[in-house]
């Protein structure tokens, strides 16, 4: 009875995608959070009666044919790279990107990873670093004793130094954009790390070629929608019922044939 | 004698596949662009000997064949996701898709970018426009496609949109001919051609959900198990009354 592999495919699926729904919802309120889809495909086709076959010597041909399915299989948990809301925090180290984009980190082994998360910090050096101390490309130290930290749209940092009433350049915070974004590899923390699919990290600035604007005091919160996760799991989990219903319709059925045998 | 448990098993036998049918539909029910199968039943009749010069004729016994499998082409939902490289086709259009075995046709239109900037189908495969694959510029944002299959981006910081290709879209005189080869692909059959299609429409930000009625796969689902388990009762008695044939006629008194 094939019926029971092929729901248990179904429900397989449907496991899956609760799971990457239940993730979305988790991470609501996660700054810089891009939402994830989990995407299905119908698995291979049983040809029992070819379509298109010879069905007499006369050169009439099948109109329709026998195409068993074999249920269904997950090809991937594409992310959803649209824009988050921008909300102000008054922090002046808080920093959202608006358009395209990421800011590039540099991780505690030399290599890069990517993020959206602007939540910045200062850390004992004055250099602003992420969350997890990860300084922020290219490194920028903000001077002691220094104040009116503004960073403007295309992420030019200036301070007031003490004894000077002209603002200070202490750097420019650069933006790297990929032409496949969905194609980075999220390794947690908020961070990405470039992949064979992403194609190349292309390292900018903001306000330019195509890239977004930085918005200082603001964090950009995570595009998931609540409405439409609550309607897509109650969807997902009517789904993998109905399909836990056809293994007990297949069993009933193969439960009258045995029942034959006295 | 035989023929009652040869007729009931050529039903047992194709309402196991209807089954096997159901169980896909239901198991793709959140599969992207999927079209429900449904099955096809057909008398068959033996052809084996049979004398019609009696007053009553012979009755030919019919069995019961599955014939076939047809792809319901119905429009499925359209679920908004607000995502620029997702689209849904209004229409009875298919998009053109290059896979390593050639032209391949899909409903799924939840797209995406590749590292060379191509437009690709969730399984990597390139979706083709008008003039070959839709390709994207580093510097290209804001994608735009518009009603009939038109792509434009704003590249770089400038204001007016650059065209970046057309979809193309085709439809098929006799859709039924089309070969489900999974993986939400359809072959094009046997002397089925491509035709381009002006009247469908895409939809941007819209994916197209699975045209599988639950309510209805679930009753049929039900009425295939009742079907079946009367043919397996059927059987049974059948077997119960020539076992007791067999004790009456077979009763030598002592």
């Amino acid at each position: 009875m094939r019926a029971l592999h092929i729901a248990a495919t179904g429900m397989a699926a449907q496991e899956l995608n609760v799971q990457v729904i239940s993730n979305n919802i988790a991470n609501l309120r996660t700054t810089g959070y891009k939402k994830q889809r989990a995407a299905f495909q119908d698995l291979i086709y049983d040809h029992v009666r070819r379509v298109g076959a010879q069905a007499s010597d006369q050169g009439t041909i099948l109109p329709v044919g026998i195409d068993i399915g074999g249920g269904v299989k997950t090809v991937g948990t594409p992310r959803l790279m649209t824009q988050g809301t921008l909300s102000p925090t008054g922090n002046d180290l808080d920093i959202a990107i608006r358009g395209e984009g990421f800011f590039k980190i540099q991780m505690p082994d030399g290599t890069y990873a990517y993020t959206r998360d602007g939540s910045f910090q200062m850390d004992q050096q004055g250099r602003v670093v992420t969350a997890q101390g990860n300084p922020v490309q290219p490194t920028i130290t903000i001077p002691q004793n220094s104040s009116g930290l503004t960073i403007n749209a295309q992420g030019q940092v200036t301070v007031t130094l003490p004894g000077s009433t002209t603002p200070t350049t202490v750097g420019q915070i650069g933006l790297t954009r990929f032409i496949n974004k969905a194609g980075l590899q999220p390794i947690g923390d908020n961070l990405f790390t470039d992949t064979p699919a992403s194609g190349t990290p292309q390292d900018g600035v903001a306000n330019a070629d195509g890239f977004g604007d930085m918005q200082q005091s603001n964090l950009e919160q995570a595009n998931v929608e609540v409405v439409s996760e609550i309607s897509d799991l109650i969807a997902a989990q009517r789904a993998y019922e109905m399909n836990a219903k056809v293994i007990t319709a297949a069993d009933q059925m193969l439960q009258s044939t045995s029942n034959l045998f006295r | 004698m035989e023929n009652t448990l040869l007729v009931g098993l050529s039903r047992q036998m194709t309402l196991e596949r209807q089954m096997d049918v159901v169980a896909n539909n239901v198991a793709n029910v959140n599969t992207t662009g999927y079209k429900a199968d449904k099955s096809l039943f057909q008398e068959y009749l033996t052809s084996g000997a049979h004398q019609d010069d009696f007053k009553g004729a012979d009755r030919r016994v019919s069995y019961v064949t599955d014939r076939a499998t047809w792809h319901d082409f119905s429009q499925g939902p359209a679920e908004a996701t607000k995502n620029p490289l997702d689209v849904a086709i209004d229409g009875k259009a298919f998009l053109v898709v290059q896979t390593p075995g050639g032209e391949r046709y899909t409903r799924d239109g939840s797209l995406q970018i590749n590292s060379q900037g191509q437009l690709v189908t969730s399984a990597g495969y390139p979706v083709l426009g008008n003039a070959g694959p839709i390709v994207f510029q580093p510097t290209d944002k804001e994608v735009t496609i518009n009603a009939d299959g038109g792509v434009s981006v704003l590249e770089g910081l400038s204001r007016i949109d650059s065209i970046r290709g057309k979809l193309r879209l085709v439809s098929f005189a006799q859709a039924q001919k089309l070969v489900k080869e999974g993986a939400n692909l359809y072959a094009p059959g046997q002397a089925n051609p491509a035709q381009p299609d002006t009247t469908s429409k895409v939809r941007q930000g819209f994916i197209e959900k699975s045209n599988v009625n639950s309510v209805a796969e679930m009753s049929k689902m039900i009425e295939v198990t009742r079907a079946y388990t009367q043919i397996s009762a059927l059987l049974q008695q059948q077997g119960d009354l020539r076992k007791s044939a067999l004790d009456k006629l077979a009763d030598v008194p002592a």
